[in-house]
């Protein structure tokens, strides 16, 4: 089966049965996407998929053959930050750093979506179902208003850009 | 000191946002093996067989580990504080609640493992469970421990008691006694991260361990204890924790993968699910409080009586420690001048109660707070004058005689009662700290007033003789 993952194409070698969550974590070694619960109740596994937040644990490959996966890993890198990495990092939105991975996508496809300053309302809406026990989500919902109005980096945040490392 | 009041980034964030960090989870050596327990079904039993034969035969199965592979199965995580070991790392003869862990198996995959975990031969017999503390003196009741439901803090005192004053006398002097009974939840720290370590086996003998426990020596000691080894064989990888809030100090993940990887002589990875973090990782004490004060018709405390039941579930971890802590704040941050207060350690079938943000004391509050709200109904006095006028000031002396020095009650109360929008009357409005005086210095507050001691210990002074559960 095969898988494109921010931007490269992957043979995939586990069965049509196996969770996107185990492919990535097990077999492409991207970690970033993480096993909070594996039944989809925490979020801390959330990707893209084709643009789309999902839940990787519930996830099966069968279910997304050819697909584009989006992980944290795609979104920037130390130096080459996204908005809503650099965000989370000014706001401190980050404590443990375990449910991060998954608001920053979720919130990466909600600006991607938006076409300018989010309300606090859709910030709410859309990282429903993310759990987070350390932050009490106030600066997690900071950073992503913040991202929204443009206040972070350079990069445009209204844009879905791959950046990997290496490239 | 340029940093005091600077805005500083934090050191792990740029890892965080480029999930560079890294968790036990996403540690990776290579022959890796997967974990997997098994637990109890029920919350109280005798284990009447134990046969893991069939399950080590399994495919990719490379280790089971029993009670009979631990070197020390039963090893103290309190005894400093004088506690006694009585929790095994795996059950041996018997089982105390349900999910406690029974034995565990390694193998290529978690599949594989789990399906060596249900070819494991268990035989039991199930016996009746005590879980109601409420019937903590009641007789007939199962017995949890072999020296029965209640612990004994010493040798003729089965609870943690504070006395101060003339109780009896308070509560004869009262207009009136308010009641009221008070029980908090066991709370599960869930932190986003189960529980989770991983052990690797060095040539040498050693063994590398990376952990995600809140307490790296603590660990680090009890799982060289329960292998018989000395410390300087482990070496601890950790300081990575994906939330722990008091759930990832009582250390049984580490010494068990340690013990499958010597076996398996490959590294093992055991990795909680959620379901086992839910229900068989501690929580918080459940805790059942009763309070009666005495008071007078204008809202002043004369004394107060509590019993606190605490659910210790089926073994000790660091339930003495909490209710020790517990008692000492029973009083509030309010000064009582006479109190009668016992706080007993429960034991029951359940999973062991332990830390959780501010254990012990989070059950005192909760109890402590909600029934100063029903003394204010009952004597149709304000919520925040009656707490405000029996806040601590300095001189005050609290329930175990330690004098207050620059007690911050009245200046929360305060800042609360602006935060809430509520107006509080002229007097109330400016109240300070300062040393008790005029109308603020009833009678009955002079005598705890005028006990200010010297002598730094002076809490030593104050632990007074068992009074037969009075």
């Amino acid at each position: 089966m095969r898988l494109t993952v921010n931007g490269r194409m992957h043979e995939i070698e586990s069965g049509p049965l196996a969770s996107l969550l185990h492919v990535l974590r097990e077999e492409l070694n991207l970690t970033g996407a993480k096993a909070g619960c594996q039944f989809g109740s925490c979020a801390t596994c959330t990707v893209l998929v084709d643009g789309r937040p999902r839940r990787a644990c519930l996830t099966l490959m069968a279910a997304i053959e050819g697909a584009q996966v989006t992980t944290v890993e795609g979104l920037g890198v130390p130096g080459d930050l996204s908005p809503v990495q650099q965000a989370f990092d000014e706001h401190y939105a980050a404590q443990c750093g375990f449910c991060t991975s998954g608001m920053m996508l979720a919130a990466t496809a909600l600006l991607h979506d938006a076409d300018g300053p989010l309300e606090r309302e859709q910030v709410v809406e859309a990282l429903e179902g993310h759990y987070c026990r350390c932050t009490g989500y106030v600066k997690i919902i900071e950073a992503v208003l913040a991202a929204s109005r443009g206040e972070t980096g350079e990069r445009a945040p209204h844009q879905l850009d791959i950046r990997v490392a290496g490239e | 000191m340029k940093a005091v009041g600077a805005s500083l980034p934090r050191y792990d964030g740029i890892a965080h946002v480029t999930a560079r960090t890294r968790y036990v989870d996403d540690v990776r050596v290579p022959d890796m093996l997967w974990a997997k327990a098994l637990r109890s079904p029920v919350a109280s039993a005798r284990i009447l067989r134990l046969d893991t034969t069939r399950a080590s035969r399994m495919p990719g199965v490379h280790a089971v580990v029993t009670h009979r592979d631990v070197p020390k199965n039963v090893v103290g995580h309190q005894e400093v504080w004088g506690i006694d070991p009585d929790e095994p790392l795996l059950a041996s003869d018997e089982v105390r609640f349900e999910g406690q862990t029974i034995a565990v198996v390694a193998a290529e995959t978690e599949p594989q493992a789990q399906a060596a975990v249900d070819a494991i031969e268990l035989a039991y017999e199930e016996r009746p469970a005590f879980t109601d503390v409420r019937r903590a003196f009641d007789a007939g009741q199962p017995q949890v421990t072999p020296t029965g439901n209640v612990y004994f803090y010493y040798p003729d005192q089965p609870q943690r008691q504070i006395r101060k004053g003339d109780i009896d006398a308070a509560f004869a002097a009262a207009d009136v006694i308010v009641e009221g009974t008070y029980r908090s939840q066991g709370i599960e720290q869930l932190p986003m991260e189960p529980a989770v370590a991983m052990a690797i086996p060095e040539p040498d003998g050693r063994l590398t361990i990376h952990s995600a426990t809140q307490a790296m020596y603590y660990s680090m000691d009890i799982t060289a204890r329960h292998l018989c080894l000395p410390m300087g064989r482990l070496k601890f990888v950790g300081g990575t924790v994906g939330g722990g809030f008091g759930g990832k100090l009582d250390t049984q993940v580490e010494p068990i993968a340690a013990l499958l990887a010597m076996q398996a002589q490959r590294p093992v990875k055991w990795r909680l699910t959620r379901e086992e973090e839910m229900l068989c990782s501690s929580t918080r004490a459940y805790c059942h409080v009763e309070i009666a004060d005495a008071m007078t018709k204008d809202g002043w405390i004369l004394g107060r009586r509590t019993l606190s039941l605490h659910d210790a579930g089926a073994y000790m971890r660091t339930s003495a420690y909490s209710c020790s802590k517990h008692t000492f704040h029973l009083a509030g941050a309010y000064t009582i001048p006479a109190c009668a207060f016992n706080t007993f350690v429960v034991m029951t079938n359940r999973v062991p109660s332990a830390a959780m943000r501010g254990f012990g004391v989070t059950e005192a509050s909760f109890a402590v707070e909600t029934h100063m709200n029903r003394v204010a109904e009952v004597l149709g006095v304000d919520p925040w004058e009656i707490r405000l006028k029996n806040a601590n000031r300095v001189g005050d002396s609290s329930p175990s005689r330690v004098v207050y020095g620059n007690p911050s009650t009245v200046s929360t109360l305060l800042a609360a009662a602006d935060a809430a929008d509520e107006r509080l009357s002229g007097e109330y409005a400016s109240m300070t700290n300062h040393a008790r005086g005029g109308e603020l210095l009833p009678a009955h507050l002079v005598e705890q007033q005028s006990e200010p001691r010297t002598h730094p210990l002076a809490w030593r002074d104050a632990r007074p003789a068992f009074e037969g559960g009075k």
